[in-house]
């Protein structure tokens, strides 16, 4: 296991130019979120359109590489995808950095996160971005990985 | 030995010190380990676990309540222990040490027997900026049920705390103040004995948190004029779960049990019951007797490289690292007091303090990186988080080389 395991070089460049940073002037939906345990914040807003499919995304906030590039990654991903199909997507994800599975195709370029699967401590950094996304769809303002670890 | 005495304050040679602990000697992801999180823990000396392992093999009994052979040497063990406790942190009496498992439990002892039977609305607790959770939430805790108020004294950027406007706050509804001796985050030195002078000259009981002053420097609570101070035994180089509470004989008496149950007591019926003296009062039930010994014999180790030693090595190895770090593009360290302890908390522009810390351990390196049990100074600092390097007598300038080329090697990768 090297740290260019984990910090692969996708990883780097999403944490060093992140997709869809800012903020969105059309949102329907936004929510924040929040590691208690290391004190990251994250913003995420959203248009959603009439059939409550996920139109644009953005994100903003200070994090760490795994969270920054997670967040820039989903962003990506979840365009045009409704809340449930975004809920199937964050259990197989779930899966993939608990190591219950090698790769998932449906996962594209998260796939890169996979060697959180060595880092148990780490794992929340990338669940924050898709409980935030999950609380912002929901209508609830405010999601913490505490709750979902 | 040769005709020339050594002189008393001979410098410490930390390859000797290195060989009494076992754990050093570990690699951590193929690299020898470089341990640089000592304000979160210490490691232990052979003496430590050994003492503790001989209890469980030849003494172990319980403590103060067995006529039995085993029950006299478990007791005389424990209170061996305290007696050492005293002695090292300069207690007047040994019935003045109070064991807890730790400065948490030792502050919440204070908050809730001592802060919370006199607190009123109206009345304030004062603390600094620059304090850890425990020694904020439990003041918190009793001020909600009493009406009374949490104040903290502003620091400055360097992290000092600002002694005149400590000094101005400390206003006549002030009924307890409290500040850490040595900040976990920053390293700041706190004039502990200047802050003692002005809330004596006024009244004020000040509780000082020593967690981690007592592994880095010696201690005398009776020079430095405070009315508590708390501690905690794992950051001493002893057993998790161990760690005391010092309180002036006068407190201790006036203050009421906070947990009841077997060993506080002198006759119980149901009618009513009485209480041991202090220090039993406070330790109902069976305490960490092991962990207590082993707690004896980290001290006995400490006492025998010398505290002033200790001391006089971490600042040099403080300065070496400063001085290593000055060269490192992009670092910005946080807390730069005159006095300060080998704490380094730092950020290296662009890289966010968890990537910094899983990055230094693949290199062999332990830091800790989050928040430090200090959300007030991370909001003071305008941070989520920082990386921390926190030394001890037993590390080195090759470590700190090592620690500041692993930095390096991080900074070019999440450039």
């Amino acid at each position: 296991m090297s740290a260019s395991d984990l910090y692969r070089d996708l990883v780097l460049e999403h944490n060093r130019s992140p997709r869809g940073f800012g903020s969105l002037p059309t949102r329907t939906h936004a929510a924040e979120g929040d590691n208690p345990l290391c004190g990251d914040h994250l913003r995420i807003e959203l248009a959603v359109d009439a059939a409550g499919r996920v139109r644009d995304f953005a994100f903003s906030g200070q994090s760490c590489a795994i969270t920054t590039a997670t967040a820039s990654l989903l962003g990506e991903r979840v365009r045009g995808l409704d809340a449930a199909a975004i809920a199937e997507l964050e259990a197989r994800f779930a899966r993939l950095v608990r190591g219950e599975c090698a790769a998932d195709p449906a996962l594209d370029g998260l796939n890169a996160l996979a060697e959180l699967r060595a880092y148990p401590a780490r794992r929340k950094c990338a669940l924050l971005p898709w409980a935030t996304l999950a609380a912002a769809l929901r209508g609830t303002p405010h999601a913490t990985t505490e709750a979902n670890a | 030995m040769t005709a020339r005495a050594l002189p008393i304050e001979a410098p410490l040679d930390p390859q000797r010190i290195r060989a009494d602990f076992p754990l050093l000697a570990r690699s951590v992801h193929g690299k020898p380990l470089v341990y640089f999180d000592n304000a979160n823990t210490g490691q232990k000396p052979a003496a430590v676990i050994e003492a503790t392992s001989t209890f469980y093999r030849e003494h172990n009994a319980n403590v103060s309540r067995a006529v039995h052979q085993l029950g006299e040497e478990a007791t005389a063990a424990y209170e061996a222990a305290r007696d050492k406790l005293a002695r090292f942190i300069g207690a007047p009496s040994r019935d003045e040490i109070v064991f807890t498992s730790g400065t948490t439990q030792a502050i919440n002892l204070v908050a809730y027997s001592f802060a919370l039977p006199r607190l009123e609305p109206g009345d304030a607790i004062l603390v600094t900026q620059m304090e850890h959770h425990a020694n904020i939430v439990p003041w918190q805790l009793v001020c909600a049920r009493t009406g009374a108020k949490l104040k903290a004294a502003p620091i400055a950027e360097s992290g000092e705390l600002i002694v005149e406007k400590f000094v101005e706050m400390l206003t006549p509804e002030v009924k307890l103040a409290g500040v850490v001796h040595v900040s976990n985050v920053l390293g700041t030195v706190n004039p502990v004995a200047e802050l003692a002078r002005e809330c004596r000259r006024r009244g004020i009981p000040l509780l000082v948190d020593g967690s981690q002053a007592c592994p880095h420097m010696p201690v005398d609570v009776a020079a430095l004029g405070c009315d508590f101070y708390a501690l905690t035994g794992h950051k001493m180089f002893g057993p998790t779960g161990t760690g005391a509470l010092w309180a002036r004989r006068e407190h201790l008496e006036s203050m009421p049990p906070f947990f009841g149950g077997g060993e506080m007591i002198r006759r119980v019926s149901f009618e009513g019951t009485t209480f041991a003296d202090p220090p039993h009062k406070f330790e109902a039930g069976t305490p960490n007797i092991a962990g207590v010994v082993g707690l004896g014999a980290a001290i006995d180790y400490l006492e025998g490289v010398g505290m002033r030693r200790i001391a006089a090595y971490e600042r040099e190895l403080l300065a070496y690292a400063d001085a290593a770090l000055a060269r490192v593009e992009g670092l910005r360290v946080f807390g730069t007091a005159a006095r300060k302890a080998a704490v380094i908390s730092f950020l290296v522009e662009g890289a966010h303090a968890h990537d910094l810390a899983t990055l230094l351990d693949h290199e062999g390196v332990a830091v800790r990186s989050g928040h430090h049990c200090a959300h007030p100074l991370m909001q003071f600092y305008g941070v989520p988080a920082t990386a921390r390097a926190s030394l001890a007598f037993y590390n080195t300038r090759e470590e700190v080389d090592r620690f500041v080329e692993a930095l390096q090697r991080v900074r070019k990768l999440l450039r």
